[in-house]
């Protein structure tokens, strides 16, 4: 049997047995490569899943929608190591219990996909995997060939990315970490980002992102993805990554029990910078 | 003639530390540059990162952001706390081209009075010699780029 069939009856009968009341997997997509979020309340929708390498969405935004998980009831979800990751970061924030959360793990190496061991959270232990990780070395050299620009090469590369945001907020939207009732950029008492198309205001608004998400981020590259202008913002996160490993020593989501690296400190922090 | 360039500096400090040196600084009569703008909060841990932009985005050609020294916090741990997420957004700013000597942060007790003004006379120079802060001033203007994407 398939990792697809399995995991279709694996839902089917979780939502049977009423120990769910949904899950949230892919179904067919608008093109054969694409996939897109499925719903499923019953066995009989659960039958519709698709699991394949296309599946590279990370579903765990999901979990944060508001009331979802008000009712105490669990739901169920098909998650990469990457989705697993933002889960443990959500609990460690306290914006999810962790036993109302049953994952259907699944990994993809190229083409082929494996079912993962576990379903509840504390059965997956990403810490050495997640650390020791590097991402593709595309990223890498990207990311290296800005660090050795000067920084007014640096500021007119981001100036070029940052005026073509349309500030569409796609980035904010897919991101399971964008969880806030009210983002910082739609305050307007005071209005901290410009809301005007200058690039001033898309500087802002790139920045503060980044910033809130420093961190935080669990590098799955749904923002990415998700930006129709294709500015890089992987590359920022990865740079956040970085800082956070090489300052604090600390590796988001490496378990559900870290506290959050900003609201933490320890005494001996580094502090070269300080006057 | 056009006028000669005068920096536009913001410090956003505590009231218990670094204030009250600056308050020290004016009552032992220590001379310092006129050029800095002294925006008091409660404690560091107040100081949002979103004050440092919006200082840039209204026209500061150098921010300065100062406290407590590490232990002394009114609060006990603002100033760690702080300190911390001074050290990412360094990283973040520094990553997207916003030279770093535009953004400084320093730990000024009450009893430095004469450090501030130094300070402030060092970072007044400096930005003097740095310029006006054009480059960021000028995204306003920037409306749209045609962009091939
Ligand atoms: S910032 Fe982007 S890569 Fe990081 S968790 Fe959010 S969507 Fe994923
Ligand atoms: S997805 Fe891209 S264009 Fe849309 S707000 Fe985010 S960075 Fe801007």
């Amino acid at each position: 049997m398939g990792i697809q069939e399995q995991y279709r009856s694996e839902a089917a009968a979780l939502l049977s047995s009423g120990e769910v009341k949904l899950v949230i997997g892919f179904g067919e997509g608008s093109t054969a490569d694409r996939r897109r979020p499925l719903f499923a309340r019953t066995p009989e929708e659960a039958q519709k899943f698709v699991l394949d390498a296309a599946c590279i969405a990370n579903l765990s935004t999901y979990l944060v929608t508001e009331g979802l998980l008000s009712d105490g009831k669990k739901v169920a979800v098909f998650l990469k190591p990457d989705g697993i990751r933002s889960v443990n970061i959500l609990i460690s924030e306290a914006q999810l219990k962790p036993d109302q959360v049953v994952i259907l793990g699944y990994a993809i190496d190229k083409a082929e996909i494996t079912a993962l061991e576990g379903r509840n959270i504390s059965d997956f232990s990403l810490g050495e995997e997640i650390r020791s990780h590097t991402p593709p070395p595309h990223i890498l050299q990207e990311a290296e060939r800005i660090e050795e620009m000067n920084p007014a090469e640096r500021f007119e590369f981001w100036k070029a990315h940052f005026s073509k945001c349309i500030k569409c907020y796609a980035c904010r939207q897919v991101c399971p970490m964008c969880y806030c009732r009210r983002c910082i950029v739609d305050v307007n008492q005071p209005q901290w980002v410009s809301t005007s198309s200058h690039t001033l205001g898309n500087f802002e608004w790139n920045i503060v992102r980044a910033f809130h998400l420093a961190g935080r981020c669990a590098a799955c590259g749904a923002c990415d993805r998700a930006c129709p202008v294709n500015i890089p913002l992987r590359l920022v996160n990865y740079r956040m990554g970085k800082e956070v490993i090489d300052a604090f020593d600390y590796c988001a989501g490496e378990n559900s029990s870290q506290k959050p690296v900003l609201a933490s400190f320890k005494q001996d922090d580094p502090e070269t910078f300080i006057l | 003639m056009s006028e000669p360039f005068e920096p536009k500096i913001v410090a956003f400090v505590c009231t218990y530390c670094t204030y009250a040196g600056a308050d020290l600084a004016g009552t032992s009569r220590l001379k310092y540059a006129p050029n800095v703008r002294i925006v008091r909060l409660p404690c560091t841990g107040r100081i949002s990162p979103m004050f440092i932009l919006k200082a840039l985005q209204k026209g500061a050609d150098t921010v300065l952001v100062s406290g407590c020294h590490p232990g002394d916090c009114h609060f006990t741990a603002g100033n760690y706390h702080a300190r911390r997420r001074w050290t990412v957004f360094r990283a973040l700013l520094a990553f997207t081209g916003i030279p770093e000597e535009r953004i400084r942060f320093s730990w000024v007790s009450a009893a430095e009075g004469a450090k501030f003004a130094e300070m402030i006379n060092e970072i007044t120079e400096q930005t003097r010699k740095l310029g006006p802060f054009t480059q960021y001033q000028e995204l306003q203007k920037v409306i749209e780029t045609q962009s091939t994407y």
